[in-house]
Formats: C-alpha cells, sequence, structure tokens
C-alpha cells in the first residue's frame, strides 16, 4: 500500500477539506480578520489533518501487511476469515464476517469435492471386482467349450477312423469363435485392470505388499494370460528373469501386462519380446525389449505423459495415452525407476530398475 | 485313485464351469449351491482340496475356512475377485493353502490346484511318464524318445510336443492348439519356431528308425 495509492483513496475527503479551507478564508476575510491570522489557522489546520492521515495510514499499512503475512504462512489459504487481525473498524469487521461466510461455502464444497471422489473411486474398485464375476464366467465358458471331448473321456479314435478322414471336430468353427471371444475377454480384463490401477494410484492406501518376488514367474504368468492374443499376432517371447527382487508382484505384473501390449500394438512383421533381468551394483534391471516399430526420438521423452500418443498411436491402434503414464505413475510409488530407450524402426527397449534398498543390501540368490 | 475337490462359490455359472474344468481335468468335483453348512457338507464328501470363493452370500470365506480348519487339514484354495493385498494376507493367515484371484485362466488354477494337492499328498499321486504308440515310447521323466535299442534326448519343447500328440493318438492337433498348449508350458513360441520343432523331432523319429510316425495334414494339423 503506497502513500500515493493511499491518498488517491482519500481522494474526496482532501477535495472536500480543500474546499473548506477556501470557503473559511473567504468568510474570514470577508469579515474583517487579517491575513496573517487566517494563515495560522490554515496552517494548523493543515497539520492536524497531515498528522490524522498519517496515523491512518500507519495503521491500515500495519493491518493489510499482517493480513498479507498471515495469507502468506497458511497453506489454505482459503481459511482466511477465521485468521484476519482483529480490527476495531465498522468495515473490516463486516468484511471478516462476509469473508468467513464465503469461505464456509467454500469449505463445504470442497469436503463434498473430496467425498463424491473418495465415493467415485471405492465405487470403481467395487465395480471392478463385481464386473470380474462375470468375466471369469466367460473365460471358463469359453475354455470348457474349447476343450475337445477327447479330454472328458479316455476314448481314443481308432487307427481306422482316424486314417479315414481327419478325425476332426465338426466343431471346428466353434472353438475358433470361442478362441476368439476368449481373447476379447482377456482385453477386457486388460482394460478393466487400468481402471482398477487408476483409481487406485491416486491414494496411498491399503494395497501392496512388500516381499521377495520371482520376476521369471511375474513374466510368465503375464505372457501366458495374454497367449491368445500375443499367439495370434505371431510373437515369439524369451524369458530369462534369474533374479529375484523386492516388490509387490500384483502391481509389477500390471506394469509388464501394459508394457507387453505395448509390444504386441507397435510390433514388427515377425515380432520377438525379450525380458531379462540383470543384477547391477545398484540394483536389479529388468529390461523388456521388443523389434517393433520404436519410437521418434523428439517423442521419446513425452511418452509417459497423461494423454500423450504420439505419432505411433495416431498411425497404429488406438492408443489412450494412459498406458505408460500409468506405469510411470505405479513404478514411482513403488520406488522402481522406469526408462525407455529407442531406435526409430528397429525396437523399443523398457527399462525396470529396482534398487537395492538399505533394508535388502543383503540380499544374496 | 481320483482327488476330490469341493467347490464353494456362490456365482452360479463359475460353480457350473469349475466342475465341468475338473471334471475333465479328471478330478472328482462336487459344488453345493446351498452354504448353510459347509462343515457338514466337507465332512460327508470328505475332499482332498476345497476352492473357497471369499464373497458368500451371508457369510465369509474366511469365517469358512476357520470352521473347516476346526475339524480337518485340507487344503484351501481362496478364489476371489478382490484384489486387495490385505485380503490375501488374511487369507494366508486364516490357514488357507493358496490364493488365487479372479478371473483366473484356467491352465492356472488347474497348475495351482496340482501343485497344492501334490504337496498336500507329498506327491502320492503318481502321473504316468511313459506313452508307448506304435512301439515308440516317449519317457517324460527322462525326456527321451526311445524305439527298441536307439534313443534320443529330446529338448523341453519338443517334449511337451510329442507329449500332446502322444496323449491323444488318432487325432489330429491343429498348429494353433500345440503352439497354445506350448505358451501354457511356459514356452513362448511363433508358427515359425513350431515349424523348426517339428523338423528336428522328424529327425530325430528318423533316428531312432521309425519312418511314419508322425502325420501331417495341411492346414488341420498333426497327429500321431
Amino acid at each position: 500500500m503506497s502513500v500515493r495509492a493511499f491518498l488517491k483513496d482519500r481522494f474526496l475527503l482532501l477535495v472536500l477539506h480543500l474546499v473548506c479551507m477556501g470557503m473559511l478564508s473567504v468568510f474570514l476575510r470577508l469579515t474583517g480578520y487579517n491575513g496573517t491570522n487566517v494563515a495560522i489557522i490554515l496552517l494548523f489546520w493543515v497539520v492536524i489533518l497531515t498528522a490524522w492521515l498519517a496515523v491512518t495510514y500507519l495503521g491500515r499499512r500495519k493491518y493489510f501487511e499482517e493480513t498479507g503475512r498471515i495469507l502468506e504462512n497458511v497453506d489454505r489459504r482459503y481459511l482466511l476469515g477465521e485468521l484476519l487481525p482483529a480490527s476495531f473498524r465498522l468495515e473490516d469487521r463486516l468484511y471478516r464476517d462476509m469473508i468467513r461466510r464465503s469461505n464456509k461455502s467454500v469449505i463445504e464444497r470442497i469436503r463434498q469435492i473430496e467425498a463424491s471422489g473418495q465415493e467415485y473411486r471405492e465405487y470403481i474398485e467395487n465395480w471392478v471386482h463385481e464386473v470380474k464375476a462375470p468375466i471369469t464366467g466367460i473365460s471358463l465358458l469359453c475354455e470348457n467349450g474349447r476343450q475337445p471331448e477327447h479330454a472328458s473321456a479316455a476314448a481314443p479314435v481308432t487307427a481306422s477312423a482316424a486314417d479315414s478322414g481327419p478325425a476332426l471336430h465338426p466343431e471346428t468353427r466353434m472353438r475358433e469363435t470361442l478362441r476368439a471371444v476368449s481373447m476379447e475377454n482377456q482385453r477386457i480384463e486388460n482394460y478393466v485392470d487400468m481402471a482398477l490401477y487408476y483409481a487406485r494410484s491416486e491414494n496411498v492406501y491399503k494395497d501392496f505388499i512388500i516381499r521377495r518376488t520371482s520376476l521369471q514367474e511375474i513374466a510368465e504368468e503375464v505372457l501366458e494370460k495374454n497367449r491368445l492374443l500375443l499367439i495370434k499376432n505371431g510373437v515369439r517371447a524369451e524369458v530369462d528373469c534369474p533374479d529375484a527382487v523386492y516388490t509387490d508382484g500384483k502391481w509389477i505384473a500390471f506394469i509388464l501386462n501394459q508394457l507387453f501390449l505395448n509390444c504386441v500394438k507397435y510390433r514388427s512383421a515377425q515380432p520377438v519380446l525379450c525380458v531379462r533381468t540383470k543384477r547391477g551394483k545398484d540394483g536389479v534391471s529388468l529390461t523388456v525389449e521388443d523389434n517393433g516399430v520404436g519410437i521418434r526420438g523428439e517423442e521419446l521423452s513425452r511418452i509417459f505423459e497423461k494423454g500423450f500418443t504420439g505419432s505411433n498411436g495416431r498411425d497404429h491402434e488406438r492408443a489412450t495415452g494412459m498406458g505408460l503414464y500409468l506405469c510411470r505413475k505405479l513404478c514411482g510409488r513403488l520406488g522402481i525407476g522406469l526408462r525407455a530407450e529407442s531406435e526409430y524402426g528397429t525396437g523399443t527397449r523398457m527399462l525396470l530398475l529396482f534398487p537395492v534398498g538399505n533394508y535388502t543390501g543383503g540380499e544374496q540368490d | 485313485m481320483t482327488a476330490k475337490i469341493l467347490i464353494i462359490e456362490d456365482e452360479a455359472v463359475i460353480r457350473r464351469e469349475l466342475q465341468i474344468l475338473l471334471e475333465n481335468a479328471m478330478y472328482e468335483a462336487a459344488a453345493p449351491a446351498d452354504f448353510g453348512d459347509v462343515p457338514g457338507q466337507v465332512r460327508a464328501f470328505a475332499p482332498d482340496l476345497i476352492l473357497l470363493d471369499v464373497n458368500l452370500p451371508g457369510c465369509s470365506g474366511f469365517d469358512l475356512c476357520t470352521q473347516i480348519r476346526a475339524e480337518t487339514n485340507v487344503p484351501v484354495i481362496f478364489l476371489t475377485s478382490r484384489t486387495d493385498s490385505m485380503d490375501e494376507v488374511n487369507g494366508i493367515l486364516k490357514g488357507g493353502d493358496d490364493y488365487i484371484t479372479k478371473p483366473y485362466q484356467a491352465p492356472v488354477l488347474l497348475a495351482r490346484i496340482g501343485a497344492v494337492l501334490k504337496r498336500a499328498n507329498g506327491g502320492r499321486i503318481k502321473e504316468t511318464t511313459q506313452f508307448f504308440h506304435k512301439g515308440v515310447k516317449l519317457d517324460i521323466a527322462g525326456c527321451t524318445l526311445a524305439h527298441g535299442e536307439e534313443q534320443r534326448d529330446l529338448t523341453k519343447a519338443e517334449m511337451k510336443i510329442l507329449y500332446q500328440l502322444f496323449r491323444h493318438p488318432g487325432e489330429y492337433i491343429s498348429r494353433m492348439d500345440l503352439i497354445e498348449y506350448l505358451w501354457e508350458n511356459k514356452i513362448f513360441i511363433d508358427d515359425n519356431t513350431l515349424s523348426v520343432h517339428m523338423t528336428r523331432i522328424r529327425e530325430k523319429v528318423k533316428a531312432i528308425g521309425v519312418s511314419e510316425l508322425i502325420v501331417t495334414k495341411r492346414g488341420i494339423g498333426y497327429r500321431v
């Protein structure tokens, strides 16, 4: 609050004083006062007025400086109404009252939004768990429907019958259909999992157990889970992960799932997928390498951004820009480094770095 | 001896399909639809393994497990759609032997059931490890293929392919089914690699002095 601004604010008051001074001088001169006396009266007037303005200015400045300081120091500024310094002025009190009321409504609104966000997240979680029952049902139905008859009874077809024609079941087409349904079902499951982990990634709560985890087992499990999709796309995969790490298996499975699906999405004509671990000084690194289309150099730094799809995402299958974003977020929560290397046209390498913590420093295989 | 498995699951479709899946896998399975007296059902059926859903109408699988544990040591595998880690810990604490989350893959489920049963029985249930067809012996344990005096070692992939063919003699098995079977057994190959394996198998078959073991039908598949 500058003096100038303060005076500008008191402009009308100053004008009033000047007009009064002028009128008083004219009146006194007309009634026969001499000029010196009039000047003395005006001088006193000005001195008193200046002193009064100065005191007011300092008081106001102190008040607002203190308010400003309070505002700087609290992290929830919408609570200002409760913290305003006491003031005897009527205007200050009225304003404080109004700010308080306004703040109260803001706080209520925030509460509401927080509660509805929380409710929504919980609903998503519950919904995901509900929807997994029918997904399981479909998966089992397909699995059983795809089982050829011979599995249920040990009745080998006689050699002569087999020779007379292909011992292929007439319902081959049906089995192909069920295989396709199974694959689509797996895709649904993948998307549903994304929703679940997205809902969970926001909150630090209840969900992970860090324990000794075999990366080999997790990688194999994820590959097996997506086998129909991977086989259909002619993917060959190699897994060589002898190193175990301390982490949460479920989350790693989700992250690997995303990485593998990306390898399929952005594949080359003869896709090969390699998963390897290496034990280094700072911990264990897991590499997911493919020979796919790769990522352009200028886009490499942005692939983990939310909603970033890049030229690959536009040219190939629909990309949501969520997969890698979620991966990075979950990695951050688990304390795992995630890095991408790629040469456009030859392939992509994703690196997960599991650091050796103080607790696991003595870990031996 | 076939292992007996009791399924406690409230979703009718899953219950029925689980039963079919297990019966196809040569287990004896029972799946009651009423959960009023599970400990009684356990006594009556005397299963070798129980598949127990965690969320049941009116009661929790965890509590049921505690009740079952009070009477018998039969292995229990929890099936659940909840993926909370706390639930998993809870399941293990209540005396569960394994904890599988929905949606489960049929091969994974069967593998884990097999593992728990094996652990519980101390390997009492023996699997066939030798198959014979047209005088050719496939030895699973030794990973070899033999005919008369001649014998050749097999790689894991070759062994799995032959195993699948020998199990269904006389039936054509499509390349797709073979590849899928291999993926289920952690051999992640593509179509070309399968051809390479088939060629190697043929060479080995020839080397042990058999001319026609594997029959190929274009566009359909292979059989022994």
